[in-house]
């Protein structure tokens, strides 16, 4: 895609691109044992999900399996030419492509803790430093907590490391046994990030298919932003943020209404909650924008007006997953261009204390 | 122009009595400390009569989740539908949002009558 003038405007900070590994790209940063459980004994990522992700090719793109035959995101000069060059990035923050998906390992804590290990570096060494554009995310094996700050303290002071991914699984994150994470990543001035993975949490467990889980994706955002202000993490832990990634953001302003509302009726439950919820939110979460829905500019504009900000969202394009948003076609025609520039660039540099640097370069 | 709603002895500090003070339904506290305060009968959310509610305490705001710290025991005017909290001894501000308040009169003792003013 040949940029246009227009293109070049964009500063897009994409908020949500999935790099994925091979496991034998793993096995250089993996001690033994752990790197012949995958070499000889054939180790994978456990899977809960019955579905496929029912689109042309899966969970990806069809036009953005590399040429070679090898799976959509795994090459970094792909994904330049197809992405960042394309659409022009300035930041592409990196979110991973869950497998392997340490924290969501039912058991061997070790393993878990290994392979996130290796997992960072070698995004590190393939990603970030071959891309001046891409940040990334810290992979840890939050089931054990310990091992799980070690690795914030290894790999959280590089300075392109942005957030740390959490698990979604049956501890939601505002219980005091997160405390120890959180305090690394105030330490590091690690933002947390949310991005869905499996298994849900909503009741019913699985729905029966894809498109019943897809649509209520959500729900489980709202179960954690729910969740961890509430549970009071914010007022503890004042410098931490969270970015919620591909739960979209149109159900913010129901989920404001929602807490303010329950907080006046039951703050007693809650007194180390000390303000409207509605306000810790805006203070303290920040939200991507795919999978957008289609919307005309005067739905999309009430969204923000009834969140009371439009500083709270940001521009993600789920490269290279089939249901990617491109940065010219997603947004509603006709936005002005103060609006554009918080969302693609301005609200993420606000957000990342790592980006702010980039606020005098631009 | 006052009003006598109520003898002296009628409330035990913690205790609240419905009242009316001309054409309004009010409620009539007497505090832990003994002092008197009136409100209007009826919660700034959805009108329900504030004298059905409870007179009780509240967990006080603080720094440490999990530490309930249970205060102002009989100063608390807690709505009888959705719980919402009034503190009666800070002109009926809502715990929640002290911006808002329950509509407050005036209260004296005087030979050992309670009276109402505007």
């Amino acid at each position: 895609m040949a940029q246009t003038k227009e293109q070049k405007k964009l500063h897009l900070i994409d908020t949500d691109i999935h790099e994925r590994v091979e496991y034998e790209e793993l096995l250089p940063y993996l001690e033994q044992p752990y790197k012949r459980y995958i070499e000889d004994c054939g180790w994978i990522q456990e899977k809960h999900m019955p579905f496929t992700q029912p689109a042309v090719a899966g969970v990806n793109r069809a036009d953005a399996v590399v040429p070679d035959g090898r799976p959509a995101g795994s090459d970094l000069p792909f994904m330049q030419e197809q992405l960042l060059d394309a659409i022009g990035h300035d930041v592409g923050i990196l979110t991973g492509a869950l497998d392997p998906s340490p924290s969501s390992m039912h058991g061997w804590y070790e393993m878990a803790a290994a392979l996130a290990s290796a997992y960072n570096d070698w995004q590190i060494e393939n990603w970030l430093d071959k891309d001046e554009r891409l940040y990334g995310s810290v992979h840890i094996a939050a089931q054990d907590p310990q091992s799980a700050v070690r690795e914030i303290e290894r790999v959280g002071s590089h300075k392109k490391m942005i957030q740390i991914l959490l698990p979604i699984d049956d501890k939601l994150w505002g219980d005091p046994y997160y405390h120890p994470i959180f305090e690394a990543a105030e330490k590091y001035e690690l933002m947390i990030g949310m991005h869905h993975n499996e298994p849900p949490i909503h009741y019913g467990g699985w729905p029966r298919y894809f498109i019943e889980w897809h649509t209520l994706i959500p729900v489980a955002h709202m179960t954690m932003v729910t969740n961890m202000v509430f549970n009071g993490v914010f007022e503890k832990f004042p410098k931490l943020k969270m970015m919620m990634i591909e739960g979209g953001f149109t159900y913010v302003p129901f989920l404001m209404r929602k807490m303010d509302q329950q907080y006046r009726d039951l703050r007693h439950e809650v007194p180390w909650v000390k303000r409207m919820p509605s306000d810790i939110i805006r203070e303290h979460i920040c939200f991507t924008t795919q999978p957008l829905e289609e919307m005309t500019k005067k739905e999309f504009l009430q969204t923000f007006e009834q969140m009371g900000s439009d500083e709270i969202v940001s521009f993600s394009t789920d490269y290279p997953h089939w249901d990617y948003d491109s940065p010219y076609e997603a947004l509603p025609p006709g936005l002005d261009e103060d609006l554009k520039r918080k969302l693609f660039s301005e609200n993420a540099r606000n957000f990342y204390p790592k980006l702010a640097h980039l606020k005098e370069e631009q | 122009m006052g009003e006598i709603v109520c003898h002296e002895e009628d409330l035990k500090p913690g205790e609240m009595m419905e009242s009316t003070f001309g054409r309004h339904s009010i409620v009539l506290c007497r505090a832990s400390d003994g002092h008197y305060y009136a409100f209007l009968n009826r919660c700034i959310h959805q009108g329900a009569p504030l004298s059905k509610g409870k007179l009780c305490g509240a967990p006080a705001a603080t720094d440490e989740v999990g530490e309930y710290n249970f205060v102002k025991e009989g100063d608390i005017l807690r709505c009888p539908w959705h719980g919402r909290e009034f503190d009666i001894k800070n002109e009926g501000r809502m715990l929640a949002n002290e911006k808002l308040k329950i509509r407050n009169f005036k209260v004296h003792v005087k030979n050992e009558q309670v009276i109402v003013y505007k």
